[in-house]
């Protein structure tokens, strides 16, 4: 349960919220 | 160890801010995301130690020996990181191999001997792994360390991204907060068998 939950949380809902802050994005192909 | 696993994806995100997060996250979990079908499909599993009750925190003898052999997780990390370099590009995608292999260094002072280093543990190698869940207490503090310390690293950095906009250091601190406060509640849960 604790690995379920850790990573709905941690991958899901936290990784949402931070998309949303304004971190420079890496794509490919940029140097 | 699982809590301690995404206190060190926080603490990299700090240092490679361009990598997104929740790759970051999957990153650190992505050997135990794949040895979770092989021990529904009985390929891996988990014995448990002497006198422990099933799903007690450290309690396990655990047979994972694709997912974390020494040479299975080096090939699953750098599987992970070449998935996302079309997307990401070459730094973000060694970061992300990099974070998928710190599982296994992660792992290894708190298995009981049980990780082989060749896939399907063959070769009469020894297997490794230094024991440190036979104290629980201290396992559970080295990731309490790792938890704290990776929330802290990431929610300063997160404050600092946000720069002098109120809404974004105010959402940099929601992230901040729930970054420590999932991995509490992640660590607890884990140590209470759950």
């Amino acid at each position: 349960m604790s690995f379920i939950l850790g990573v709905v949380l941690f991958v899901g809902v936290i990784g949402w919220l931070d998309a949303k802050l304004p971190w420079p994005i890496a794509r490919a192909g940029r140097r | 160890m699982i809590a301690g696993h995404f206190g060190l994806a926080a603490a990299v995100k700090a240092k490679a801010t361009d990598t997104p997060l929740w790759a970051l996250m999957l990153a650190s979990q992505w050997l135990d995301v794949v040895f979770v079908p092989l021990l529904v499909a009985g390929v891996e599993r988990l014995e448990p130690v002497q006198g422990a009750k099933p799903g007690a925190y450290g309690g396990a003898i655990i047979h994972a020996d694709y997912t974390h052999s020494l040479v299975g997780a080096l090939v699953l990390s750098a599987l992970f990181g070449a998935l996302f370099l079309g997307r990401y590009g070459r730094r973000s995608a060694v970061v992300l191999g990099l974070v998928a292999f710190s599982h296994w260094l992660l792992d290894l002072p708190l298995h009981r001997a049980d990780m082989p280093i060749l896939p399907g543990g063959g070769g009469g190698l020894p297997k490794l792994g230094f024991g440190l869940w036979e104290v629980p207490a201290a396992s559970a503090a080295l990731e309490l360390v790792v938890v704290v310390a990776g929330a802290v690293l990431y929610w300063r950095a997160a404050s600092a991204v946000a720069g002098g906009d109120a809404a974004m250091k105010t959402r940099a601190r929601i992230c901040g907060a729930a970054v420590l406060a999932a991995g509490l509640l992640t660590l607890t849960l884990n140590l209470l068998g759950m």
